[in-house]
């Protein structure tokens, strides 16, 4: 689906609008089917961003829409659902998402609320518990007796399980271990391979790197930039004003460059860096 | 170096659980140490820190803080030796703003009002968040509470700090800055640390590196001991370092064994381009 932002402003403290401002004036596209990264520092509005996206903040003005559906300050909390189908999210505190009292009726709950016969929930549930590297015998578990990773998993697993269309993740990968983090972006990047537009805020420069076909900038409440990851890691400017930071393979790089190397542009994932080390050591 | 911390024999499981989350831990940690604690998801790493606060009663075996075994009467004294930033931060907040959330500790050891307000000014500052003051820290983005988790902490100047993925929601340059402060306040003052993490990176600065997989230790070493284990990393959940994994894809022009470091790589390749 695509979604479009039209000079949305969210302030927080409605009775001082200048201070505490979450979004200022954003406009943006994210393009169906694409896998979308958003970046920027700790407090720049990312969150704030992507909660309008299924309706969990209203803008104080301006619109979203999210494919046929228009998002303004009028709109209400009743007939969401058709919305929340289509657009899942996996919040940053994965345990402000869990609340029932098994692991299996948390997964389920998705999909049921959305319609789905009890039967198939289940069957959802025993598919995604696998696929988030947990296993069946944790589906009879309290979802808050399980460490941080696990719980995050579990919540991952929720979101699937009720196939929306359009999946935000905000920082879905915070508190896995490198090894599950791998797995389970890779399964996102196959969730788009299937169809789905994938919205990721993360702090790891090397995922959008090597999972994002685009990517945006926050900084204070605005987007400052969109673009391919290629060409935003390589924009001299947000780097000079400290909007970005650059993933391993292209810090490397600098420091090759300090010495004897050149690049033209900046690698940013590790197979691009060392084919352009082999073709200058090999001078061609 | 006196031991700050003397895990002897340790073994715990949650009340209903039938398998041991700490399954017999013999640790002892240095006065002064860095320790990062790493491994897979569920392995205990989270459960041991709550074992070492005493926040969780070990069912077998015996826990030291500074030479004094923990008991029900010991654990009060031991207490206030540490300060843990926990994995969620929403678990610590008890204050209805951030200043009196960074206070709440010292008002529990009894500080002078005057003097307290100057600490959480003080701690505040140290992790950028003095302009955060009057907000509720339940309405912080991700990364702010655990920066503000962080003040709490650090308000308390303990002797032994526990980080537990307390840096995870940070940006590069914020999790830098974080790490960086703690490490000059342990140079500075003679503060134990006990990371966990699952940021390679952040492993690479520490003296000691611990592996836990299924409530044991299977590895105490340094890191680059640890990185030098290659194909093994994966079993323990852990991922290789980056220089690696870019020698790895050059094997045909350098000579890579084990571990290479950032230095090793760069002059190797350096040297290679003036050749030709
Ligand atoms: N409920 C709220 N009330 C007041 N201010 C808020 C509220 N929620 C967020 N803010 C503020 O809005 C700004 C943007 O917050 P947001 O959560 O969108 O940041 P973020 O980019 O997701 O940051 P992080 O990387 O730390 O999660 C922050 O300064 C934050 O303190
Ligand atoms: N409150 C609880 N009740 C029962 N079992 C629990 C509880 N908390 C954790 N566990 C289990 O104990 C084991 C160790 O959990 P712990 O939280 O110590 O792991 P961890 O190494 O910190 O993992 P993570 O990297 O995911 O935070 C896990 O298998 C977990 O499911
Ligand atoms: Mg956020
Ligand atoms: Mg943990």
């Amino acid at each position: 689906m695509q979604i479009e932002f039209k000079h949305v402003t969210h302030s927080y403290e409605s009775n001082n609008p200048m201070s505490g401002l979450g979004l200022a004036d954003v406009s943006c596209t994210i393009n169906s089917g694409k896998f979308t990264a958003i970046v920027g520092k700790t407090g720049s509005g990312k969150s704030t961003l992507v909660r309008h996206i299924n309706a969990l903040l209203k803008p104080t003005s301006g619109e979203i829409l999210v494919g046929e559906r228009k998002i303004t300050s009028e709109t209400n909390n009743k007939n969401l659902k058709p919305l929340r189908k289509n657009v899942g999210m996996v919040f940053q505190f994965p345990e402000s998402q869990l609340f029932e009292d098994t692991v299996e009726k948390d997964i389920m709950f998705g999909p049921q609320n959305f319609g789905v016969p009890e039967k198939d929930a289940k069957e959802a549930a025993q598919e995604m518990i696998d696929v988030v590297g947990l296993g069946s015998e944790y589906l009879q578990k309290s979802p808050f007796d399980l460490s941080g990773g696990q719980m995050r998993r579990v919540a991952i697993a929720g979101v699937l399980a009720s196939d929306p269309e359009t999946i935000i993740l905000d920082e879905p990968t915070a508190g896995l271990d490198p090894v599950g983090r791998k797995e389970i972006m890779d399964l996102f990047k196959e969730q788009q391979k299937n169809g789905k537009t994938i919205i990721l805020i993360t702090h790891n420069m090397d995922d959008v790197a090597n999972y994002a076909d685009e990517m945006m900038v926050m900084h204070d409440s605005q987007i400052v930039a969109s673009g391919t990851p290629k060409a935003v890691f390589n924009d001299q400017e947000l780097l000079d004003k400290n909007y970005l930071t650059l993933p391993q393979s292209a810090i490397f790089a600098q420091k090759l460059q300090a010495k004897n190397f050149h690049f033209d542009q900046l690698p940013i994932t590790i197979s691009e860096l060392t084919t352009e080390i082999k073709q200058q050591i090999h001078g061609d | 170096m006196t031991n700050i911390i003397s895990i002897k024999d340790v073994y715990y499981k949650y009340p209903g659980s039938e398998v041991y989350a700490i399954n017999g831990i013999s640790l002892d940690i240095q006065k002064n140490q860095w320790l990062s604690i790493v491994g897979k998801n569920g392995s205990g790493k989270t459960t041991l820190t709550r074992l070492i606060d005493g926040l969780e009663e070990s069912e077998s075996g015996s826990i030291a803080i500074d030479g004094v075994i923990s008991d029900e009467q010991t654990i009060w004294e031991a207490r206030k030796k540490i300060g843990i930033v926990f994995q969620n931060p929403d678990h610590q907040f008890v204050g209805a703003t951030v200043e009196d959330d960074v206070a709440f500790g010292l008002e529990n050891q009894g500080m002078p009002r005057e003097q307290m307000v100057e600490s959480v000014d003080r701690a505040l500052a140290m992790v950028d968040m003095q302009d955060y003051k009057k907000r509720d820290p339940q309405s912080l983005s991700g990364g702010q509470k655990q920066r503000v988790a962080i003040a709490g902490v650090l308000a308390i100047q303990p002797q032994i700090i526990i980080m537990d993925e307390s840096t995870s929601m940070l940006d590069p340059d914020g999790r830098k800055t974080v790490i960086n402060l703690i490490e000059e306040l342990r140079s500075k003052q003679d503060l134990t640390v006990i990371s966990i993490t699952h940021d390679i990176e952040e492993t690479q600065l520490s003296d000691r590196i611990i592996v836990l997989n299924s409530g044991k230790v299977v590895k105490d070493t340094t890191p680059a001991e640890l990185y030098n284990l290659r194909g093994q990393l994966q079993e323990y959940g852990l991922e290789e370092p980056f220089t690696n994994l870019v020698a790895e894809n050059l094997t045909d022009v350098i000579d890579f064994k084990g571990y290479i470091d950032e230095k090793g790589l760069i002059d190797q390749l350096c040297k290679l381009n003036s050749n030709t």
